[in-house]
């Protein structure tokens, strides 16, 4: 079980990433018979993809928390707010709680799925195969988890349809939150790319009996 | 099309392992022995409790939208919020952008989820081979990860207690019935056995002359 020999690609099988029939390898990048899916032996490109989505969503996590999210207006006085500066206000208030469950979902999530993404693609380029459990464990709690992140964009729909009181009070929606969108996408559509069977590959080539 | 058949073995998609089919019946999950993945997760009825949480989560989203989320009183003037006034609020202050990302991940998303889960569990109860089957379930398996109404139903705690010190927060039925949607949509991803509705999809290609694959499972 532990061998190159027992996946299917070495057996001359290709999955469809679809559907999840089983089709000779002679029809790669041809038309799944049953769903009509392209068929491919492993997801084209996908360290390419997975790095180059990786670097945008690096690249405006820097505007993401640098820009402000929104901008909160009372009586005239505008103050913009980032995400941080949001976390910062929750913990001021001493709502330990909330401020630590805004915190992991728009600044250690995001950072944390980076780093781990980019730890899964160097392990792949570089060959290192150890500790294969840990890392499929890894990739499917980055993969679950990114979702949350969408958080902070929707808590600013929310504060922006509610608080609209005129010269008393309203909140606006700055662009800082465009940025961090991108983000949550980027990274969400790298996980998505990233093909885990590649991590395997080699290390099934190299250690032909065990884990 | 086709008429060749398809292996009858399966492959783990996370590692590619290569496995005989296992006997599968009633409430079962096969993982996968190398990398640990979930392959198959085998549930009594599954096409009939799909169309069930398909139709009372289609039922749900009306409430959820139409209703609000939330209100506001700030000095005896009221504000309200439903999701969808939540996406439009942005659209507004020229965020089209981020203001889509709501419209798509808490509005459309589910509802379109819903809505091919409809079809197709009513399609294969009714064993009827209506057009569009293999796209309406490759469409559901991409989508799968971009329905985001329970972090929408978190966002709305979280705006409750950022407001809570300002003023008065009164929670809509848009709030309860996103809270049970968030149920119904975790319990239909459970019950539905993808592997059991392409074969059962199979059957019905096959059972009107096409031969694309003999089916291995019934219920």
């Amino acid at each position: 079980m532990n061998n190159w020999r027992h996946s299917a690609l070495a057996q001359g099988l290709i999955r469809c990433h679809d559907c999840g029939a089983l089709w000779p390898l002679q029809q790669e990048h041809t038309h799944c018979p049953r769903c009509q899916a392209m068929l491919h032996a492993r997801t084209p490109d996908s360290l390419k993809r997975t790095w180059a989505l990786l670097l945008t969503a690096t690249l405006l996590l820097l505007p993401a928390n640098l820009l402000p999210i929104m901008r909160v207006t009372t009586l005239g006085q505008g103050e913009p707010s980032t995400i941080f500066g949001g976390v910062l206000q929750l913990a001021h208030h001493g709502l330990w709680g909330i401020a630590f469950v805004v915190l992991a979902a728009s600044i250690l999530i995001p950072v944390g799925k980076i780093i781990a993404l980019c730890a899964l693609l160097l392990a792949i380029q570089r060959g290192w195969t150890t500790n294969m459990q840990q890392k499929m464990v890894m990739f499917r709690v980055v993969h679950w988890i990114g979702r949350w992140s969408m958080l902070d964009i929707f808590v600013v729909g929310i504060l922006v349809a509610l608080v609209q009181f005129g010269n008393l009070a309203y909140i606006d929606g700055q662009a800082g939150a465009i940025a961090f969108a991108g983000v949550v996408i980027f990274t969400m559509l790298a996980a998505g790319t990233l093909d885990t069977r590649l991590i395997w590959d080699r290390h099934l080539q190299e250690n032909p009996r065990g884990s | 099309m086709s008429t060749l058949a398809p292996d009858t073995r399966i492959a783990c998609h996370e590692c590619d392992l290569l496995l005989s089919r296992p006997e599968i019946s009633g409430d079962q999950v096969v993982y996968c022995p190398r990398c640990g993945s979930r392959l198959i997760s085998s549930h009594p009825n599954s096409v009939e409790r799909s169309l069930a949480l398909a139709i009372a989560g289609l039922i749900l989203l009306l409430p959820a939208n139409l209703f609000p989320v939330l209100s506001l009183e700030v000095l005896g003037r009221h504000q309200q919020q439903t999701i969808f006034s939540s996406a439009m609020a942005l659209y507004e202050d020229s965020l089209p952008l981020v203001s889509l990302c709501i419209l798509l991940f808490a509005i459309l998303v589910p509802c379109t989820k819903f809505l091919l889960l409809a079809y197709l569990s009513l399609a294969l109860h009714l064993r009827r081979r209506w057009p569009g089957l293999p796209l309406a379930m490759r469409a559901l398996h991409h989508l799968d990860e971009w329905s985001m109404l329970e972090v929408y139903l978190i966002s709305v705690l979280v705006s409750v207690v950022k407001l809570v010190d300002i003023a008065e927060v009164h929670p809509g039925l848009g709030l309860y019935s996103l809270g049970a949607l968030i149920l119904i949509t975790a319990l239909s991803s459970s019950q539905m056995d993808e592997d059991l509705f392409w074969h059962q999809i199979d059957d019905l290609s096959s059972a009107t002359g096409n031969t694309a694959g003999k089916g291995v499972r019934h219920e």
